[in-house]
Order: structure tokens, then C-alpha cells, then sequence
């Protein structure tokens, strides 16, 4: 346990900023590209700050200047690609290892960064009064992958009028992505943020709105933002599009923004949003620490809801209007999410990555309190029984989840997770499943310690917690203050303590430093003799993701008189407990029998057993162990607590237990709580799936109608006419949802044929005849959605013979009737579209299903037409499950019998594959990240095989794109290189795919050509790449080209990038690299000659020919910021610059700047750039550097190698590279020699 | 002798009207022709009673178109010479006045009209003018009410004003009516789609027989989510439509159904603390100027940059 070091917060970095500017002075939509510069105030921390390392990917930066001083700086992203070697290794364990330690590299939290400024000498000196200094970086943004969504609608008009915007996206640090920055969350500083967009447009940022002014040709105008509490990179966003603008009623300093034409809609959504404020701000009895607030309604969003300092940016998707019900609440929860981040998580940020626990715990806690006091406590604890479900569910399968994870010196073998596929040491290498149900955890381990310390102590921690940093955050400029807006385990803890007085140690201990839940076994039996009641609780503690329990429990008992709390010890050893009962009279006529809540109720007591007094037994009803408990007890004491215990989760319990007990009387107190009205309606719910699976198991003995028919008619059909449904009135909610619920319920049943009885359908195709919503005041479309889904549930598979063609003519006449009703569905939403097309999502599926069963030829062309981009979200998601629904299923007809695979079946194999390869393009290729990361996630849901099972789609190819989709391909956002893993690990495992070739020396795959050959100039290589190939490396050394396989599109970012790091020292470096130097990051090098060796290199300039951007605009840009900063003397800008050859070789750095390592000593690691050969005697480092250095050394050599092969193809396509938004350079600066 | 002419005197004046402003109503067409048929029996008498045993039917025409131009000639001339005397109808004298102008020698009229061997015609046969139908007679004609002078027109014909309530007996079974009311929702959906379907492109769930589910085919749109977040106009139709019973709905709903879900209220208690949801928009308008939101405020005019 590290947490004593993080007592005093101490910065990674050798400097601290105070103040950022950030400037973007050109959106342009057409190309989707920003420029822009940021400014930088930082006071360095140490005597001789020589290099300032900041975060930036994917930015194109023109110039670095410190203190109006030239400076040289170096740009390298290891993330870019992850193994930059051919390597036949193609193991998950090393890629994640190496993944981990590029990102490791780059980590802001351990002071690194991808851009490294080299301080000007001029200013060394001045370190020593430790003055403050401006790092100013001028960049642009071209077609941004990642940090930037541009949504530009392919309509006719202005970029207004199509409703084009843009917004900030990403997960965790991801603000480096569209500016420079230090990215991290625990590096705080205020800001000042200017934005310059068209005039139709509005710019939303964080902070306070100061003014907005036009430009001078008055076409533009500059939205000027101030953000005075101090705040982390991360935090910041920003969102511009022609929005139209709501001021909140009730809260003027709130303001809402939306896409053109949703402004109803807004007004509605939004009516409730200060409420939850005003919720917030009394049980934390604080004011909202911002100034203002503002949501944003975007389309294609990354995540629902996101949250930045003052602003919140949410899926356009949420907003609803007065008719939708099921929308209604989630877009409150959403809302109140969002706020609850924004007192935990923006304002208060964390220490490291480490507390992140702490943060998403409160914000997730008090999220839980607004649930119970909006949706009542019955709606809260059901939803902290699905959350501890999903949880336990989640660490029982994968292997534990871990809240406070703690690196002990950073060595790799410590790993504390080794039971996962990926490392958690940071943010980005995280499966975003395990980050959701880290959050999880997080909230419910709050909920523990909650129940530990009380509400109030809680409450008061978090007000003690929001108080500091409000008073720190009103501090100008002395930067250690603010620190106290970042909160760690340890400050929350000791918070803890010092206002509870409760040591919390033991569960900080069981829940947060240690992963995994509890699973229990009880069971008991009851001891007449002695009154007692014999408890038997055991755990399994062996089996993954499971830990062992020592500590209290609590177990409740409802006896004849009464209900009777125990709290048990768990101990090592002791499995059993006597719990004496109260209860020593049996059946006391006609009284009536206490429930926990004070409640005396009449129960018809003749199912008990005559000899014991127990009702029902309950372990851990509070829920306070995150736990799993299998618990026996007789079915008619689980109808017994299904029917009389007041907790809804014991009557969930009791629902989900009873399907075992498939009896008449099981049957009969289902269908009493589902005609209960004060029972909660998601239990009715539940009650409605649990009755048609005991209608299934009993349906020899079933009497009377299907299960629920019989009571749906008399809730919702008409007296007079039974077959008819009422008029749609949804005026009860309740009532609502489980007239809803019943239809889909009820085609589950299956009579003895195991077919869907036709009185069944029947009825549910007359629901569907005589629905009528016309006096209704609510829309019924999700009803009708589900009507649907009821119908794709009465399915079953098709009897078929001989694998016959399916065809119109020998459609079963009730698949005629569905079908019928889908394909009018279907149609009438071209027509009259419902809320988020939920019947056409439903149709989708329903179609999928008649495919799968049989009923009709299965063929996904349909599907490929609805997930095109251009059809709504939620359809798209819906006919992509059901493209992946089809390579798997395929597969699994298919190669049910590998002997037998007929030539027809082989066609089908190439169909499957032919889909695989469609979808995956997509996940490259699709503009809406949502999707992207959506198909990777129904990927790993529904695997077209796994590695347990054998396929002929797992094949080389499919590993090696696959490969290189998680190595380069999806480098712009972390979410989805994480899910990329994840299909990995679920198709192939953590070991070396199976289906590869053994590795041998010297054979190379060859995607290309799709075959592996005996490749030669590789070969010469080998012995150093397998060197290489350790993770430590990674980190250091740029991305080289070394993939000798190039893909048919190569990555320009790649291409455009060298590393830094060491320079070649003593090793047998090859004397042929021109320059005697690797070539400057950034920058293309290009051969003039078609020697490969000997030739000389041209340095390409990202001139503004070759980009295509309007000069005018960088020269306005440039203008303006030399008037702004009244800066004159500078030289002349990159646009104008010619591409000089001598110049440039003259002016650039001919070496990288050496070492990531904290020197302080400056002269050991510099390099005459211009005298083309290197001081090698200057270092004198730790063996292991050099041995970096060393390979750095191969890496740059090969890179050329690489480089000069593929020149002659790639010559047309340079201008590209020169392009690339990874390329940095530092133009016309000075040289790194003294 | 007289009587062709006499008789078909003031037939002709206003048959020439007829036929002059082409408003030949079928009627007036049928008098037409009867008229002329007449005249051409005056004629063929006339050549008869000359001595002509024959004629052929186009001079038997031209003659008959010359009967006609006379005595429109001379009816025309008679009216003009009577309203020049400021009457409305014409005397004798103005006939005969007319025959002078026109050269006829009237005295030999008497004496040529009384002449042995003259034919006789049968008048044509006369039908019963339809006179004006009988009104409806539909209850009794009312009286003036006290009130009203008795010189006043008569009330109109009771049918005119009359309403009769005609009603079949309703179909008052509920389940007819829903079953017709789904029915023929269902039909005009079905059509309306299966139109839908056939003039556009479509796609097919067989491959054998690909107009039997036609399927419209899916079309990207370039802002996906208007359609699918804004209701329909079909879903405020209804909305509007609804509003004014949903007041009954309400109080009906909430007598029977005791609780409704929890943040129903909630939305009840905003709307009584604050005026009814459709005042707010405008008395926030009205506050507008109130309002400080920077979002609001004016851009601002460029002016000489600050130095920083």
C-alpha cells in the first residue's frame, strides 16, 4: 500500500502551470480542420528546467516558443503503433504489456509527455530565480480521428443550415487529442479560452462566457471563455454548431443547447434539470461550484453523457418529448449523472489514476440518492440489486475487479490483475466493460460505507470535501493550494475518520484494495427440539474473481411472531450458526403475523410445515457484503417471502428462486403479485417471465388458460368483448408497463409440441389488430415495439427437411400472419417514423429471428442496408447485432460437421467471412465512434467463434488484421484499441493464435499477398528485432517502420513519426544513415536518388501547397496572433516558408533530444545538429540506457530501410505523409548546440 | 289561316331568343324543333294547296327557313314598333303597321285567309307544360309569426327549411365498431404501404418470389435524427386532438388508479408552483431583458484589440 506516499500531492512534473490559453481561431466543416495555439504559464519547480514535456496526439504543431524565444521540441506517440516490428509473435500477453508500457511512456501522472520542448538556453539561467515561463505552440488539426467529432451532414446549404457541429470527445485524458496540453487530471490550472467561429454558429466551452465580438469583417465571431477555478486538461471541451439556445427557466445561469429544430423538445427535456440541482446542492449543502452550466445536445455522441468543467455534452438521442414515457426517465438519470460529475470528477479531480475509485464513487452514490428520492426507494434498491448483480455477475466470470490499484516501483510483474487480458495500470488500457463495472463497484462501495458511518457522515465528508477545494479554488496562483482540489483514497479516508470517529479499514481493505466478491451457500434446518434454527452458510472463496469473508453478517428470519434481525460472525472455520427462535407457539389461531416493517398482515399458514415457525430466512438483506447467496429454503417459504416481505429485493429473490419450484402454488402467488397493484411494477414485471417458465415446466399439468392470458384480458381488455384490447390510456404508468410486459412474457410459452400456442399468438396478433392509440396523450410506440418483440418470441425453430430452400410457398401460415404484421410494421415507419425507431429496431430483430429459426432465407443484405451510416443510431446498432447474429450462426450450422462440408456449405463459409470482413471494415471506417466501438462490443458478446472453439474464420489473415487494428489501427481512441483487445482475447486468447504457423525465423507474413513468405531483407534484421521485442523498449523508441507488411492503405501517421530517444552510441551503427542521424520527428524524410544507401535525404515541408488549406487562413491566423501578442520580431511563418533544403538541414536538430529520464544536467545529451555527427562521450548513463539507446539506434536504421523500400510505391502518395497530423516539427529553430 | 302564324308567333320570338344565346336547355331545344317541324307543314301545305305534289326536301327547307325570317321579322318589327309607343305589348296596329312597312298589302289578308280551298292544321299537340312541382310537401306551411306584417312573402316550402332527422339505427355493438375501425386502419395501411412498396425501390425478404413481402427499401438520410426524435405530425394531431378530453382522462384516471409513478407528481408540482407549462415560454420573453445570460447579450462590435 502506497497510500502514504500520496499524503502531499507531488507533482511528476519539474514545473507547474498555472494558467493555459487556448485559441482556436479557425473551424473549418468543409475540411474539418482547427488551427489554433495554446499558451502555457508554468513556474518550473526545479533550477534548471531544460525540457518541458507536454501531451499532444494527432496535432500538427508549427512552432514551440518559450518566452517569445524559438524552441526546439520533439514529437513522439509510442501509442501510434504499439509493436512496431513484423513480430510473429501475435500474443495478447505481449501486447498488452508493450501497450501498457507505450502508455506508460506518455503518462502525464508520471511527468511524460509525447511532445518534448527544449527549453531555450538563453532561459536556463533565468531557472534559477525560477521565473515564470510561456510555452506558446501554434497547431492545427486535420480531419482529427480522435478528441474532435465533426458531424457535417451531406445536405445542401450553409453549414448552419445543414446543422453541422463539433464537439469534444473521448475517454479519460483525451483533451491532448485537440490541443496541447498536460494532460492530466491532476494537474490543475485556470484558463482562458478563445474560439472563433462563424457567425451562425455558437461556440459552448467551460467556463464563464465573457463576451462574443465579431471579427472585423464581422462574418465571424470570437467567443471568449474564462474558466477561473483551477482545473485539469481533461476536463475541458468544447462543442460548436448553429445550437439553438435555451435559458433555463428556473435557473437563468443555466443554459441548454441544441441542433436546429429540436427547441421543443429541449424545452421539455430540460424542465426538470433544477431539481436535481437543487437536490444536489441540499444534501451536499453546497452551491454549485461553477458559475453557469450548460448542456449540450449533439449528434452522433460518443458516450450518453459526458461531463466537463461547467458543461455537459449528451447524445441529441436523449431528448424527448412530452408523449414518450420510457425515454423519460432515463434521460433524467442521465441528467443527474451528469450533474453528480459535476461535483465529483470536474470540480473535485483526483490525485491519480489510482483514486479515480473515489470520485466515481461519490458521484455514483449521490446519483443513487437523487434515484431514491425521484423514483422512490423501491426503484433504488432494485437498482442496487441489478448494479450488485451485475458486479458479482461480471467479477465471477472475469476474475476481480480491483478499485485502488497500487504499483509498487511500476515493475510489470506486479501485476495486480494478472487474471486479466489487459493491465490496469492506466485508464486507456482498460476493457471499457471492466471500467463500467468499476464504476460500479465504486458507487456500491460507497454504499457500504455508508452503511458503516451512517448518511449524515457521509454527507458531512463529502461537504468538508467540497468546502476545501471551494476555498482552495478561490486561490490565486498559489498553486499548492490547490491541490486540495484533488482528492485521493487517503484524504477521503482520513476524512472519513476524522468526522466519523469509525475506522473503516477493514472494508476499505476487503472491497478497495482487493478485488473479487463473496460467494455464500446457506442452508439450514430446524432443530424442533431445542427451538432452534440451525444456519449452515458456507463460501466458495477458491473459484475466480471470489475472495474470502470474515466479518459480520446479517441475517433475518420471519418467524410466526414476527420478523427477527441476527447478526452472525463469519469466522475462518465456523459454517454453522444456532439462531434461536422466538417463536414457541404454533399457529396461534387467527392472529395475525408481524412483517419487519410494523405491518400485520392474515396469511394462509396451511402450506408451513406444522413443526417450525419459519416463514422466511434472509442472508445479507441490506445488501452491505457485495455478494452472491445461494440460499435453500422450501418453495413455499419462498412464496411466502415473495407474497408478504415488503423489500422488493426479497421479492426478486423469491421470483428468481421459484423458478425451480415449478408448482400450482408457485403459479398461484405469482399470479397474485401480478395482480397486486401496490406491488412494485418491476417485480410485477419479473413475476410475468418467471410465470411463463413455470407455465413451460408445467405444461402437462397445466389447467386453464396460457399462463397471464386470463389476467391481461381482465386488466386491459374489454369488459363486453374480451378479445378486444381497450383503447391505449397510459395514464398509470404501472399499468403501462406491464401491459407492455405481459404480451412479450406470454409468448414464451411453449406447449407440448414446444411451439407457441396458437391461442397465444392469436391473441397477440389481435393486439396488435385492434391497438388504438388515438385518445391517447402518449406515444405507443415502444408498446407497439413490444407487441413485436412479443410476436419474434412466439417464434420457433422451423421444421425442416432436407435443408430445403426456403420460399414463399411453403411459408407455415402463422409465420405468414407475423410476417405480414412485420412487413406492414416496417413500412409504415418509412412513413410515419416512431420515437427512435423502435419499431424498426424491433422488426429488425424479428426478421433476424424468422432467419435463424428457418422460416425464411437467411441473408444479411437487409441488415447491411439498415447499418449504414445515414439510418439512425439505434437501428444501425440493431441490424449490426443481427449481421454478427449471422457470421455466428452460420458458422454453427455450417461447421457442425467439419467431415461435411459440401461445396454448398463452403459458399456459405465465404458468406460468413465475407460479413466478418464487412463489419470489421466498418469499425475502420465508420464516421460515428459510437458504432465503431459498438460493433467490437456485439463482436465480443456474440463471437463468431471463440478460442475454445474451432472455426474456419479463424484463420491468419483474420488474426493478422486483427492484430493490426489493435496495434495501429485504432490508435485515435483508446475505448476502441480496448475493445479491439477484447475481440482479441475472446476470439483467440491470451497465448499465440492456434491457427498461426509455428514462428519461424525468417518467414514473414505478408498481408498484401495474404501468404507468408521467406522474406530477405528482413532476415539480416531478425537477431535485433527479437531483442527488441521487450516491453521495456517500447516505451522509448518512436515508431519505426519496420512493418515490412504494408497494408494496402499505410498509416500515414506512422509513417510521418520517428522516434526519440537515445542516439546511437558505440554500437555498430550503420555509418551509411545519412546525416549520421535519425531524422527529425516529423519529418518525412524522402530520398532523391534511387540509391538506397548512399542517397541523400530531402526534407519535405508541410507546405501550404501541399496541404490544400487556404492560406489565407494560416495567415490570417498568423496575423492575428502576432498582433495579439504584439509579438514582431519573430521570423517568418511556416506558411510562407519555401521548402528549402539547405535551410532547413542547416536549422533542424539533427538528433532527437535524448532521454526521457530526469536530467538535470542539460550538456551530457546534446548533439550538434548541424556538424552531423554526435558527442557520444557525453553519456555516461546506467547500462540499461544506453541499451535503449542501442536500440533506438536498429529502430531508426530500419525504419529507413523500410522507408527506402517503400518510397518508389509510396512516392505519389507522400504529400500525404508530409500530412500526416502526427508530423511535429520545430522550423528555423535554433539548434540544440551550444 | 292566321292560326300557324298567330300560333306560332310569340313561340318563335322567344325561341329565337333560345336559340340566340345558346342557353339550349333540353326543353327549349325539344319547343325548337316541334316549332319548326310545324312550320314545315305550314310550308308543304302551302306548296300542296299551289298544286306541288312533291318536294324536295331541300327547297322544303329554304322555304321554311324563309316562313321563319318573315315572321321573325315581322314579330321583331312589332315589338320594336309597340316599344317605341312605350308599351310593352304589341296591338294590331303595330302588325299591321309592320306588314305595311314590309310591303304586304293588308287588305288582301281577310280575303286570303278565308279562301275555300285552304288546309286546315291539326295544332300540334300541345303537351301539358310541366308546371312548377309541387313543393315537398313536408309538414304544414308555416304562418307568419305575429310579428311580422302579413304583406311580407310567404315562408318558402317547409322542405326548405325543414330538418328531418334521418338516422339508421346506429351499430352501436362496441365490438363491430372496433373491429371496423382496426379493420380499416389496417386496409388503408396495407395499401398505402403495399403503394408505397410498388412505386419505389423495395427490398425482399425471398429471393424466389420478391414481391411477396415487399419491404420499402431503407434510405439513408442525411439527419437521421430528426425523424426518428420529433413526433410525427400525425402523433401532435392526436396530441391536440386528445387535449381536450385528456382534462376528463385525468380526473378519471386519478380517481381509480392510486398511485402513479413517482415522478408524476413531481411533474404535477411544477406545474402548480409555477403557471401552466404554455405561460412560461412567453412570460419568459417578457423577462428576456431580465434575464442576464451571456448567451443573450449582443455581439459585440469589433474594436481595436486590447494589448494583452
Amino acid at each position: 500500500m502506497n497510500r502514504k506516499k500520496d499524503k502531499g500531492f507531488e507533482s511528476p512534473r519539474p514545473f507547474k502551470l498555472t494558467h493555459q490559453v487556448v485559441c482556436i481561431n479557425n473551424i473549418n466543416f468543409q475540411r474539418k480542420s482547427v488551427i489554433g495555439y495554446v499558451e502555457l504559464t508554468i513556474f518550473p519547480t526545479v533550477v534548471n528546467l531544460n525540457r518541458i514535456k507536454l501531451n499532444s496526439k494527432q496535432c500538427r504543431i508549427y512552432r514551440v516558443r518559450v518566452n517569445e524565444l524559438e524552441a526546439p521540441f520533439i514529437y513522439n506517440d509510442p501509442t501510434l503503433e504499439v509493436c512496431h516490428h513484423e513480430s510473429k509473435q501475435r500474443n495478447l500477453n505481449y501486447f498488452s504489456s508493450a501497450y501498457t508500457a507505450a502508455v506508460s511512456a506518455v503518462d502525464p501522472d508520471a511527468g511524460h509527455g509525447e511532445l518534448v520542448i527544449k527549453v531555450p538556453s538563453e532561459l536556463w539561467k533565468q531557472g534559477d530565480d525560477l521565473k515564470v515561463l510561456k510555452v506558446y505552440i501554434e497547431f492545427s488539426l486535420d480531419q482529427p480521428k480522435g478528441g474532435l467529432h465533426f458531424v457535417v451532414p451531406d445536405v445542401e446549404g450553409s453549414m448552419a443550415e445543414r446543422g453541422a457541429h463539433v464537439f469534444s470527445f473521448g475517454y479519460q485524458n483525451s483533451t491532448r487529442f485537440w490541443f496541447p496540453c498536460v494532460d492530466s487530471y491532476s494537474e490543475l490550472c485556470t484558463w482562458k479560452l478563445e474560439f472563433t467561429v462563424d457567425a451562425s454558429m455558437v461556440a459552448v466551452s467551460c467556463g464563464d462566457l465573457v463576451e462574443t465580438i465579431y471579427t472585423h469583417d464581422m462574418r465571424k465571431k470570437t467567443f471568449h471563455y474564462v474558466l477561473p477555478i483551477p482545473t485539469a486538461a481533461p476536463n475541458i471541451s468544447l462543442a460548436v454548431g448553429p445550437f439553438e439556445i435555451l435559458v433555463d427557466p428556473y435557473m437563468h445561469e443555466v443554459t441548454h443547447f441544441c441542433l436546429p429544430q429540436l427547441l421543443p423538445l429541449l424545452k421539455h427535456s430540460m424542465s426538470y434539470l433544477h431539481e436535481i440541482f437543487e437536490f444536489y446542492e441540499e444534501i451536499l449543502t453546497c452551491r454549485y461550484p461553477y458559475a453557469c452550466f450548460k448542456t449540450v445536445f449533439v449528434d452522433e455522441a460518443y458516450v450518453q453523457v459526458s461531463s466537463y468543467a461547467s458543461m455537459s455534452i449528451f447524445s441529441t438521442n436523449m431528448l424527448h418529448s412530452a408523449m414518450i414515457i420510457d425515454q423519460t426517465p432515463q434521460t433524467r438519470r442521465c441528467l443527474a449523472q451528469a450533474l453528480a460529475q459535476q461535483f465529483f470528477g470536474c470540480f473535485i479531480s483526483r490525485m491519480s489514476w489510482a483514486d479515480e475509485w473515489v470520485l466515481k464513487g461519490i458521484s455514483g452514490y449521490i446519483y443513487g440518492l437523487y434515484l431514491k428520492k425521484t423514483f422512490g426507494v423501491n426503484e433504488y434498491r432494485h437498482w442496487i440489486k441489478e448494479e450488485l448483480d451485475k458486479i458479482v455477475d461480471y467479477e465471477l466470470k472475469m476474475g476481480g475487479v480491483l478499485l485502488h490499484p497500487t504499483f509498487s516501483g511500476g515493475k510489470e510483474k506486479d501485476n495486480p490483475t494478472p487474471h486479466l487480458h489487459f493491465s490496469i495500470k492506466h485508464p486507456h488500457t482498460l476493457s471499457w466493460e471492466y471500467y463500467k463495472m468499476f464504476q460500479c463497484k465504486a458507487h456500491l462501495v460507497m454504499r457500504l460505507i455508508e452503511n458503516r458511518i451512517s448518511m449524515e457522515f457521509m454527507l458531512q465528508v463529502f461537504n468538508k470535501l467540497l468546502s476545501l477545494a471551494s476555498t482552495a479554488s478561490s486561490q490565486k496562483y498559489q498553486s499548492h493550494m490547490w491541490s486540495q482540489m484533488l482528492l485521493s483514497t487517503h484524504a477521503f479516508l482520513k476524512s472519513i475518520s476524522n468526522v466519523s470517529g469509525k475506522d473503516i479499514g477493514p472494508l476499505i481493505k476487503q472491497w478497495v484494495d482487493q478485488s473479487s466478491v463473496v460467494k455464500f451457500f446457506g442452508s439450514f434446518a430446524f432443530n424442533r427440539k431445542r427451538n432452534v434454527l440451525e444456519l449452515e452458510i458456507r463460501q466458495d472463496y477458491t473459484s475466480s474473481g471470489t475472495q474470502k469473508y470474515v466479518g459480520p453478517i446479517k441475517v433475518t428470519v420471519q418467524e410466526l411472531d414476527g420478523s427477527f434481525n441476527h447478526t452472525l460472525q463469519i469466522e475462518e472455520n465456523s459454517l454453522k450458526h444456532d439462531i434461536p427462535c422466538h417463536s414457541k407457539s404454533r399457529r396461534n389461531k387467527k392472529k395475525k403475523i408481524p412483517l419487519m416493517n410494523g405491518e400485520e398482515v392474515d396469511m394462509d399458514l396451511s402450506a408451513m410445515d406444522a413443526d417450525s415457525p419459519l416463514l422466511w430466512i434472509r442472508i445479507d438483506p441490506d445488501m452491505s457484503i457485495l455478494r452472491k447467496v445461494e440460499f435453500e429454503q422450501a418453495d413455499f417459504m419462498w412464496q411466502y417471502q415473495l407474497r408478504y416481505e415488503r423489500d422488493v429485493v426479497a421479492q426478486e429473490e423469491a421470483i428468481s428462486a421459484l423458478e425451480k419450484f415449478p408448482t400450482p402454488a408457485s403459479r398461484l402467488a405469482l399470479t397474485d403479485i401480478l395482480e397486486q397493484e401496490q406491488c412494485f411494477y418491476k417485480v410485477r414485471m419479473q413475476a410475468c417471465f418467471c410465470l411463463a417458465k413455470i407455465a413451460n415446466a408445467m405444461v402437462s399439468t397445466w389447467q386453464g388458460p396460457p399462463a397471464m392470458k386470463s389476467l391481461f384480458t381482465r386488466m386491459f381488455c374489454c369488459k363486453s368483448c374480451p378479445n378486444i384490447v381497450k383503447t391505449n390510456n397510459f395514464i398509470s404508468f404501472q399499468s403501462y408497463f406491464l401491459q407492455k410486459t405481459m404480451p412479450v412474457a406470454m409468448a414464451l410459452l411453449r406447449d407440448v409440441q414446444n411451439l407457441c400456442p396458437k391461442d397465444v399468438l392469436n391473441f397477440i396478433l389481435d393486439l396488435i389488430k385492434y391497438n388504438d392509440n388515438r385518445k391517447n396523450k402518449f406515444s405507443d410506440n415502444y408498446y407497439r415495439a413490444d407487441l413485436i418483440e412479443a410476436l419474434t418470441n412466439s417464434l420457433t425453430p422451423a421444421i425442416s427437411i432436407n435443408n430445403e430452400v426456403r420460399t414463399v410457398d411453403n411459408l407455415n401460415a402463422d409465420v405468414r400472419l407475423i410476417l405480414e404484421e412485420i412487413t406492414r410494421f416496417l413500412n409504415m415507419e418509412k412513413l410515419l417514423p416512431s420515437f427512435r425507431n423502435t419499431i424498426t429496431v424491433s422488426c429488425l430483430r424479428a426478421i433476424r429471428q424468422l432467419q435463424k429459426n428457418g422460416h425464411i432465407p437467411s441473408d444479411p443484405s437487409l441488415f447491411k442496408s439498415y447499418a449504414e451510416y445515414g439510418q439512425f443510431v439505434d437501428v444501425r446498432i440493431a441490424a449490426l447485432e443481427a449481421l454478427v447474429d449471422y457470421t455466428r450462426g452460420r458458422l454453427r450450422c455450417v461447421f457442425a460437421d467439419m467431415d461435411q462440408i459440401s461445396p454448398s456449405d463452403a459458399h456459405k463459409f465465404e458468406r460468413s467471412s465475407a460479413e466478418l470482413q464487412w463489419l470489421l471494415n466498418l469499425v475502420q471506417n465508420d464516421p460515428t465512434h459510437y458504432v465503431r466501438h459498438k460493433i467490437l462490443g456485439v463482436l465480443c458478446k456474440n463471437p463468431p467463434f471463440t478460442k475454445t472453439t474451432d472455426s474456419a474464420l479463424c484463420n491468419e489473415a483474420l488474426v493478422d488484421q486483427l492484430w493490426k487494428l489493435m496495434n495501429s489501427g485504432t490508435s485515435n481512441d483508446w475505448r476502441l484499441r480496448c475493445d479491439a483487445v477484447n475481440l482479441y482475447y475472446t476470439l483467440f486468447g491470451l497465448t499465440r493464435p492456434s491457427c498461426l504457423p509455428l514462428p519461424e525465423l525468417g518467414l514473414v507474413l505478408n498481408l498484401k499477398e495474404k501468404k507468408a513468405v521467406l522474406n530477405p531483407t528482413i532476415k539480416p534484421e531478425l537477431g535485433v528485432s527479437t531483442v527488441l521485442d521487450t516491453p521495456a523498449s517500447i516505451g522509448i523508441h518512436g515508431v519505426g517502420m519496420s512493418y515490412t507488411t504494408v497494408d494496402e492503405e499505410p498509416d500515414p501517421i506512422s509513417l510521418g513519426v520517428c522516434g526519440v530517444g537515445q542516439p546511437p552510441q558505440g554500437l555498430k551503427r550503420k555509418a551509411e544513415t545519412p546525416l549520421g542521424s535519425p531524422p527529425e520527428p516529423g519529418q518525412v524524410l524522402q530520398q532523391q536518388d534511387d540509391d538506397g544507401r548512399g542517397g541523400r535525404f530531402k526534407i519535405r515541408f508541410n507546405t501550404m501547397e501541399d496541404e490544400d488549406i487556404d492560406m489565407e487562413t494560416v495567415h490570417d491566423s498568423q496575423a492575428f496572433i502576432h498582433q495579439h501578442l504584439n509579438l514582431l520580431e519573430r521570423p517568418s511563418t511556416p506558411g510562407k516558408e519555401p521548402p528549402s533544403v539547405e535551410q532547413s538541414l542547416l536549422s533542424m536538430p539533427a538528433t532527437p533530444v535524448p532521454s526521457f529520464a530526469k536530467e538535470t544536467t542539460s550538456s551530457s545529451s546534446k548533439h550538434g545538429g548541424d556538424h552531423g555527427h554526435h558527442h557520444h562521450h557525453h553519456h555516461h548513463h546506467e547500462h540499461k540506457k544506453k541499451k535503449k539507446k542501442h536500440k533506438h539506434k536498429h529502430k531508426h536504421k530500419h525504419k529507413h530501410e523500410s522507408k527506402d523500400k517503400e518510397k518508389d510505391r509510396d512516392r505519389d502518395n507522400s504529400h500525404a505523409y508530409s500530412n500526416s497530423p502526427a508530423s511535429g516539427r520545430s522550423l528555423r529553430s535554433p539548434s540544440l548546440s551550444d | 289561316m292566321a292560326d300557324p302564324a298567330v300560333a306560332s308567333g310569340g313561340p318563335l320570338n322567344s325561341g329565337g331568343r333560345g336559340s340566340g344565346t345558346k342557353a339550349a336547355s333540353s326543353p327549349a331545344e325539344n319547343y325548337h324543333l316541334a316549332r319548326r317541324r310545324t312550320l314545315q307543314v305550314v310550308v308543304s301545305a302551302l306548296l300542296t294547296e299551289s298544286g306541288f305534289e312533291s318536294a324536295e326536301k331541300a327547297a322544303v327547307e329554304t322555304l321554311t327557313e324563309m316562313m321563319q325570317s318573315y315572321i321573325t321579322e315581322i314579330g321583331r318589327c312589332a315589338k320594336a314598333y309597340c316599344e317605341h309607343t312605350a308599351r310593352s305589348i304589341p296591338t294590331l296596329p303595330d302588325a299591321v303597321v309592320t306588314l305595311i312597312e314590309m310591303g304586304f298589302n293588308v287588305d288582301t289578308l281577310p280575303v286570303y285567309a278565308k279562301r275555300s280551298q285552304r288546309m286546315v292544321i291539326t295544332a300540334p299537340p300541345v303537351t301539358n307544360a310541366p308546371g312548377t312541382a309541387k313543393a315537398l310537401s313536408a309538414g304544414q306551411k308555416r304562418t307568419h309569426p305575429p310579428h311580422i306584417p302579413s304583406h311580407f312573402p310567404e315562408f318558402p316550402d317547409p322542405h326548405t327549411y325543414i330538418k328531418t332527422p334521418t338516422f339508421r339505427e346506429p351499430v352501436s355493438e362496441y365490438q363491430v365498431v372496433r373491429e371496423k375501425a382496426a379493420t380499416q386502419r389496417r386496409d388503408v395501411e396495407r395499401a398505402l404501404t403495399r403503394f408505397m412498396a410498388k412505386t419505389g425501390e423495395t427490398q425482399s425478404l425471398f429471393k424466389d418470389d420478391i414481391t411477396a413481402f415487399p419491404l420499402i427499401a431503407a434510405r439513408p438520410s442525411a439527419i437521421p435524427y430528426l425523424s426518428a426524435l420529433l413526433p410525427s405530425e400525425l402523433e401532435l394531431q392526436t396530441l391536440e386532438e386528445t387535449d381536450s378530453s385528456e382534462q376528463d382522462d385525468q380526473t378519471d384516471s386519478e380517481n381509480t388508479v392510486g398511485n402513479i409513478i413517482t415522478d408524476d407528481p413531481g411533474a404535477d408540482k411544477e406545474n402548480s408552483m409555477l403557471p401552466p407549462s404554455g405561460v412560461v415560454p412567453s412570460a419568459k420573453a417578457n423577462e428576456d431583458n431580465m434575464i442576464d445570460n451571456p448567451y443573450l447579450r449582443p455581439v459585440k462590435k469589433p474594436k481595436v484589440r486590447r494589448k494583452k
